[in-house]
C-alpha cells in the first residue's frame, strides 16, 4: 500500500510558512493553557501526596471532612492517646500522639491584600512524630508555653511580618518569629506554634486533630470500629495519605475542569484555525493532488497524506505549547486549599502532562484535518486538475 | 506488450451553467499498439476528454474505453488508479511537476507506487533522467530547471515505470520551438525505440508531423484519420 512520499507534506509546510506558523502558534496556545493546568495539577497532587504517611494517622472529629471543620475536647484528647494499642510509644514510654490546634487566619501578602494562612499549635511530640520531614532551616525552632512561633518557607516571601525575628499579630496576641522550616508539601505553608498558647490567643478551647505514629499494620478501621458505641468519643480515623487524598481531590478535579474546559474552548479554535490553514493549503494544492491522482496515487493514499500533514501541524502545535510552558517548572504559585488557607506549590511539567498536551495536541490536527483530508481525496483527477 | 486502443460508442457530457454539454458523441475511434498519435481539432472538440478516457483519469458516460485487455468503464476509481500507475504515463502541457520535490524524486514518484527496493527505485529515475539528458540536473527543484527541462522531468516520470502507453497533453504548448522540437524528437525516439503507443493532444501542425498518424475530431465526433508517410523526427 503506497503512501504519498512524506517529505513533499513536510516541505509544503515550509513552502507556506506564514500559514504553518499561525496554525503552529495557534494550537501552541492552547496546548500551553492545557500544559499548564496540567502543570500546576501535578504540582498541586505532588505536594500532597509526597507528604501523606500511612503510618500516621489522624483522629478527628465524627462526621469532619476536614481538620478545620474538626474539634475533639482536651478530654477526648487524653482517652485517645492513652487508650488506643497501636499508637506507637517513644523511648521514654510515652504515646507518639500530639494534638494539634488548626486555624486558618486572614494575613497580610507581601504583594498587596490578604489571605488566609494556615496556623497551626502543636505539641513538642509532633517533632518526633515527623522526625526528618521537618527541619529547621533558619533560626531555631519555638520554645514550648512561649509566644513563640515558626514560619514555612513556604510563606517567607509571601506573607508579611513572618521573617525571622519579625513580630506576628495573631488576635489580640503579639508572637515572635524565632526560626522558618521546610516541612514535606502542605507544612511549608504553615506557621507552628505551641498549641496551648495559640488556642489561648485564637480562643480556640478544642484541639483539631491528633497526629499519631501507629505500628505498621494497624487496622485503622478496626480502631474507629472500637469506639462505635462509646459515649465518650466516637473518632473518624484515617491515615494521612488518604486524609491528603481527600483534601486534594476536590481542587484536583476543579483544575482538570478549569484546564479541560478552557483547554476545549481554545482547542474548538484551533481546530478551526487548523482547518482553515488545511483547506487553504489544497485550495492551493489541488492542482498537485490531480498530479499525484494522476501519476496514480488511491483516494485513501490523498487522505493519509493530507490527514498526516495536518497531524504534523497538531504535534508541531504541541510541542510549542510544551515548550512555553517548561520555563515554569518549579515556578511557586499559591492557592487556597480545602481548609481555606493558603498553600503555595510549583508548575511540575511533568512527563506525562507533556505527553497528555501532545496527544491532545495531535487529537487537535487530526480533528481539524478530515475535513480538507476527506475533500482532497474525493476530487477527481480531471477536476483537480483543471482547478489548479 | 504495448497496447492497442479501442473506444467504441463513447459519450461523455459535462453539465456547465445548468447545461449539459455533449463532448464525445458515439465515438468510435481504433488506436494500433506501438503508433505515435496526433490528436488535433478545434478547442471544444473533445481532445483532451479523449485523452483523460483513455488515460483512466476520467470515465465514459457510454460505451467501451479498451486499453490493451481493460476495459476502463467497468473500473472503479482504486482500480483506476492502479491501473494508471501501472499502464499510462502523462506528459502536460504546463509539465505538472510537484515544486517541493527534486526532479528525481517527482520522477519517482510513480515507481512508488511499484514493488520496488529503495534502491531500484532509485535506479529507474536516474536512468528515466538520463534517458532525457537530464542526468545532471537530477537534485533540481522545477523551479531551477528551464521550460524545456521540466518538460522533459515530466516526460522521464511518465517512462519512468515503463508504461505501454503515454498520454500528452500539448506537451509543447508552453515552449519557445526550438525545444519543442526537442521534447517532440523525444517523444518520436520513445515510440521507435521502445515501442510506445503514443496519444498526443496538439494544436500545432508542426507538432502533428512527428506522428504516424493524426487523428482529427469534430464537435465529439470522429473526423478522419491521416496517415504520415514521413514523420518528422527519431531518425
Amino acid at each position: 500500500m503506497a503512501i504519498v512520499p512524506l517529505q513533499y507534506n513536510v516541505r509544503s509546510l515550509f513552502v507556506r510558512s506564514s500559514s504553518t506558523i499561525l496554525t503552529v502558534l495557534a494550537v501552541g496556545a492552547t496546548i500551553a493553557v492545557l500544559a499548564g493546568m496540567l502543570s500546576l495539577q501535578q504540582g498541586f497532587a505532588v505536594l500532597f501526596q509526597e507528604r501523606g504517611r500511612t503510618d500516621l494517622a489522624l483522629f478527628m472529629r465524627q462526621g469532619a471532612t476536614s481538620e478545620g471543620e474538626s474539634g475533639i475536647t482536651l478530654e477526648q484528647c487524653n482517652i485517645l492517646k492513652k487508650e488506643v494499642p497501636e499508637v506507637i510509644r517513644d523511648d521514654g514510654g510515652r504515646p507518639m500522639a500530639s494534638a494539634e490546634m488548626f486555624l486558618a487566619v486572614r494575613l497580610r501578602k507581601f504583594d498587596g491584600g490578604e489571605t488566609n494562612v494556615a496556623i497551626r499549635g502543636v505539641e513538642p511530640m509532633t517533632f518526633a512524630i515527623h522526625g526528618d520531614d521537618v527541619v529547621i532551616t533558619e533560626g531555631e525552632n519555638f520554645t514550648p508555653g512561649t509566644d513563640e512561633l515558626i514560619v514555612g518557607v513556604g510563606l517567607l516571601e509571601r506573607i508579611a511580618n513572618c521573617r525571622v525575628g519579625d513580630n506576628l499579630q495573631i488576635n489580640t496576641s503579639t508572637f515572635r518569629i524565632v526560626g522558618a522550616f521546610s516541612g514535606k508539601g502542605g507544612y511549608r505553608s504553615e506557621i507552628w506554634g505551641d498549641v496551648d498558647r495559640l488556642s489561648d490567643a485564637l480562643e480556640r478551647p478544642v484541639r483539631s486533630r491528633i497526629l499519631a505514629r501507629v505500628s505498621p499494620d494497624a487496622d485503622l478501621d478496626a480502631i474507629a470500629a472500637r469506639y462505635d458505641d462509646d459515649l465518650r468519643l466516637q473518632p473518624k480515623v484515617m491515615n494521612e495519605r488518604d486524609y491528603l487524598a481527600s483534601q486534594t481531590s476536590s481542587l484536583t478535579t476543579r483544575f482538570m475542569f478549569v484546564g479541560g474546559f478552557l483547554a476545549l474552548i481554545m482547542g474548538i479554535g484551533a481546530v478551526f484555525t487548523g482547518t482553515n490553514s488545511m483547506l487553504a493549503a489544497i485550495g492551493a494544492r489541488t492542482h498537485e493532488i490531480g498530479i499525484l491522482k494522476a501519476v496514480g496515487y488511491k483516494p485513501w493514499a490523498i487522505f493519509v497524506a493530507f490527514l498526516g500533514e495536518s497531524l504534523l501541524l497538531g504535534l508541531l502545535g504541541g510541542v510549542v505549547g510544551c515548550l512555553l510552558v517548561l520555563p515554569l517548572q518549579g515556578a511557586e504559585t499559591g492557592t487556597v486549599n480545602s481548609t481555606f488557607s493558603e498553600v503555595t506549590f510549583a508548575f511540575r511539567t511533568t512527563p506525562a502532562a507533556m505527553l497528555t498536551s501532545i496527544l491532545f495536541a495531535a487529537g487537535l490536527g487530526i480533528v481539524g484535518g478530515v475535513v480538507p483530508a476527506w475533500r482532497a481525496s474525493r476530487m477527481t483527477p480531471t477536476q483537480a486538475l483543471r482547478r489548479g | 506488450m504495448p497496447a492497442a486502443i479501442r473506444l467504441r460508442s463513447v459519450t461523455k457530457s459535462y453539465s456547465k451553467g445548468g447545461q449539459t454539454l455533449r463532448v464525445l458523441d458515439e465515438l468510435d475511434l481504433d488506436m494500433d499498439a506501438a503508433t505515435f498519435y496526433a490528436l488535433m481539432g478545434p478547442s471544444g472538440s473533445g481532445k483532451t476528454t479523449l485523452l483523460n478516457l483513455v488515460g483512466g483519469l476520467d470515465q465514459a458516460d457510454e460505451g467501451v474505453v479498451q486499453v490493451g485487455d481493460e476495459d476502463l468503464a467497468a473500473m472503479q476509481s482504486s482500480e483506476l488508479a492502479e491501473w494508471r500507475s501501472e499502464h499510462v504515463g502523462f506528459v502536460f502541457q504546463g509539465f505538472n511537476l510537484l515544486p517541493v520535490l527534486s526532479a528525481r524524486e517527482n520522477v519517482e514518484l510513480p515507481l512508488l507506487l511499484a514493488p520496488l527496493s529503495r534502491r531500484q527505485r532509485r535506479q529507474q529515475a536516474e536512468r528515466a533522467l538520463e534517458l532525457v539528458g537530464l542526468a545532471d540536473r537530477m537534485n533540481h527543484k522545477p523551479r531551477e530547471l528551464s521550460g524545456g527541462q521540466e518538460q522533459r522531468v515530466a516526460i522521464a516520470r511518465a517512462i519512468a515505470t515503463d508504461p505501454q502507453v503515454i498520454l500528452a497533453d500539448e506537451p509543447t504548448g508552453d515552449l519557445d520551438r526550438d525545444t519543442a522540437d526537442a521534447v517532440l524528437e523525444m517523444l518520436r525516439r520513445l515510440n521507435r525505440e521502445l515501442h510506445k503507443t503514443i496519444l498526443m493532444v496538439t494544436h500545432d501542425p508542426q507538432a502533428a508531423t512527428y506522428a504516424d498518424k493524426t487523428i482529427h475530431l469534430d464537435k465529439g465526433k470522429l473526423g478522419r484519420i491521416e496517415e504520415n508517410a514521413t514523420p518528422t523526427g527519431g531518425s
